[in-house]
């Protein structure tokens, strides 16, 4: 109990602290990459809920960032911002069942490659109906939210997305998962109702990724399918949660900061080898850190401390 | 006594091949009965359709009148039937007290946090594993992971439980030790199908077996009547030697 309420008052702390740091480290140009840096962690914290205990790789993320994105473009003119907010979230989930529905009977690649199809499939149907019912291909989020509320936005949706996980690590849910992770064969003989806990999960993870899109869409204030539906976001977002470990909380933050910041500095220094240097990193990182860097210092510091308790006894 | 586990006219066809065959009995409540035959008789098969992993091609499973042949395993499993497995299949990632735990939060009327942990805790002692519930499922010895294994199957608090070689691969103090476990889950009125190779043990636990050669029952009956059966011999050793 103590603890518990220890840890909400650090929590709060280092949010209201991590909420200032904009204005502290001034400019334009700071507000922006705390601003991507929230939208990023989230992303990466919401799809490791789903991806990292069931380890489905997903690459729908762009599908329902997307979305998200583009419900906001639609609907901003003609309703207050909450309840776009909210009719994003809701259009999220209902297609987040849909496709989990049909699909998470498919396993290991199918399942890949399926979401990456739907992905490009969303963005196609979008820019065809923009094309030929719409009559243009873009549209502009004329919306009086500063960066610095979009940060905050994402700032507070990043705490819910960690809070979600932590809840669902503690709960009987989470304990499932494991099971499920291990051997889905027992998971079924022991009672746990293996597609129902895969679809809320994929629909909640879902959820959270449209938000992400739908409040960064006042961001870009002029937005098109190849901006808003770009897959180098779904491979950013798997990478960054392989990089920190996607089946630990705090594992996809971890990889998403270092990493984001890495991708601003070779965009801006290495623009046209932009590419080239992310593919060699997602190899890299899977070839090297494959349950990612904390999974790592874990395996670490037990051989350490193994090391030195035998070390003391010789 | 009353029949709990009916099994009808089953069959289960994989391609060409017959598996299982027109096969019928039952098995009465707080009775242990042997489901016997060589290898590759359709003894594992039919125990994975009675859990649900394999839908049955034909025929009807019910357990105390409910109709099982159908549903998805975790609905069976909640309809009181819990099975270990032919090779063991601990849950490695976790530790020994989570692989219990695991089946009391899901089972039909399910136990969480302090109170899972002492009957988790509880059904350890009772399988030999006394204290050894923080260690993980991966580490434990194959005799261990099989004792971890039936506590799983224990804390669903099933109405029947299926064995599927459960005793095999344990070496003679071990197989000792396997056979006492059971025959103290039979005292406590525990209804018990399970699948055996060592004769030793089917003797000691099973009142009565039933015995299936190529996918068809051949016999049923008491168990030194049906082991004396010249056509179980025949099954067994071949025609020549009956």
């Amino acid at each position: 109990m103590m603890r518990a309420l220890l840890f909400i008052v650090i929590a709060a702390v280092v949010l209201a602290g991590l909420a200032l740091l904009p204005s502290k480290l001034g400019g334009e140009y700071g507000v922006g990459l705390m601003l991507g840096m929230a939208g990023y962690v989230t992303l990466a914290s919401a799809w490791a809920l789903f991806s990292g205990p069931t380890r489905y790789i997903s690459l729908a993320t762009v599908a329902f960032f997307g979305i998200g994105a583009y419900t906001v473009a639609v609907l901003s003119d003609h309703l207050p911002y909450p309840v776009v907010l909210a009719i994003a979230a809701l259009i999220g989930f209902v297609v987040a069942l849909v496709v989990g529905l049909a699909t998470l009977r498919l396993a290991g690649i199918y399942f890949v490659i399926f979401t990456f199809g739907l992905a490009e499939l969303v963005r196609q149907l979008v820019s065809w109906y923009e094309v030929n019912v719409t009559g243009t291909l873009g549209r502009y989020i004329f919306l009086p939210i500063t960066a610095e509320q979009i940060y905050w936005q994402l700032l507070a949706l990043a705490a819910i997305t960690l809070g979600i996980g932590w809840l669902i690590s503690r709960s009987r849910i989470g304990l499932a998962l494991k099971v499920i992770g291990d051997d889905e064969v027992v998971a079924a003989h022991t009672g746990i109702p293996i597609a129902g806990i895969k679809l809320g999960l994929f629909a909640i993870s879902a959820t959270l990724i449209t938000l992400v899109g739908a409040i960064q869409a006042p961001r870009w204030t002029y937005i098109e399918p190849a901006i808003v539906f770009n897959p180098t976001i779904s491979f950013l977002t798997v990478i960054m949660a392989f990089l920190g470990g996607a089946h630990r909380l705090w594992g996809p933050t971890l990889g998403a900061v270092p990493l984001f910041l890495l991708f601003e500095w070779l965009s801006a220094n290495f623009p046209a080898h932009y590419s080239i240097i992310l593919g060699v990193l997602f190899i890299a990182i899977v070839f090297l850190v494959p349950d990612g860097i904390l999974s790592r210092f874990e395996g670490g510091w037990r051989r350490l401390r193994r090391g030195a308790r035998t070390g003391g006894a010789s | 006594m009353s029949a709990l586990l009916e099994i009808q006219n089953l069959c289960k066809q994989f391609g060409g091949l017959k598996a299982v065959n027109d096969v019928s009995f039952t098995v009465a409540e707080g009775e242990i009965v042997a489901l016997l035959g060589p290898n590759g008789s359709g003894k594992t098969t039919v125990i994975n359709m009675i859990s649900g992993a394999l839908p049955p091609t034909s025929g009807s499973i019910r357990l105390g009148g409910v109709v099982l042949s159908g549903l998805p395993p975790h609905k069976i499993a909640h309809k009181g039937v819990a099975r270990t497995f032919q090779l063991v299949r601990a849950l490695p990632s976790l530790t020994v007290l989570e692989n219990v735990i695991t089946a009391l939060a899901f089972r039909g009327k399910p136990l969480w946090g302090a109170q899972a942990r002492s009957r988790a805790e509880e059904l350890l002692q009772q399988v030999g594993l006394a204290g050894r519930g923080p260690e993980h499922a991966a580490d434990l010895t194959y005799i261990d992971q099989k004792r971890m294994e039936l506590a799983r199957a224990l804390a669903a608090d099933p109405r029947l439980l299926l064995l599927d070689e459960w005793l095999s691969g344990l070496n003679p103090t071990e197989l000792r030790v396997g056979i006492d476990l059971i025959m103290s889950l039979r005292e406590r009125g525990m209804t018990i199908l399970l699948v055996e190779h060592i004769m030793e043990a089917v003797r000691a636990l099973c009142s009565r077996a039933v015995v299936m050669n190529a996918g068809t029952k051949i016999a049923d009956g008491p168990t030194a009547q049906v082991l004396a059966d010249p056509a179980v011999v025949a099954a067994y050793l071949g025609d020549e030697d009956a």
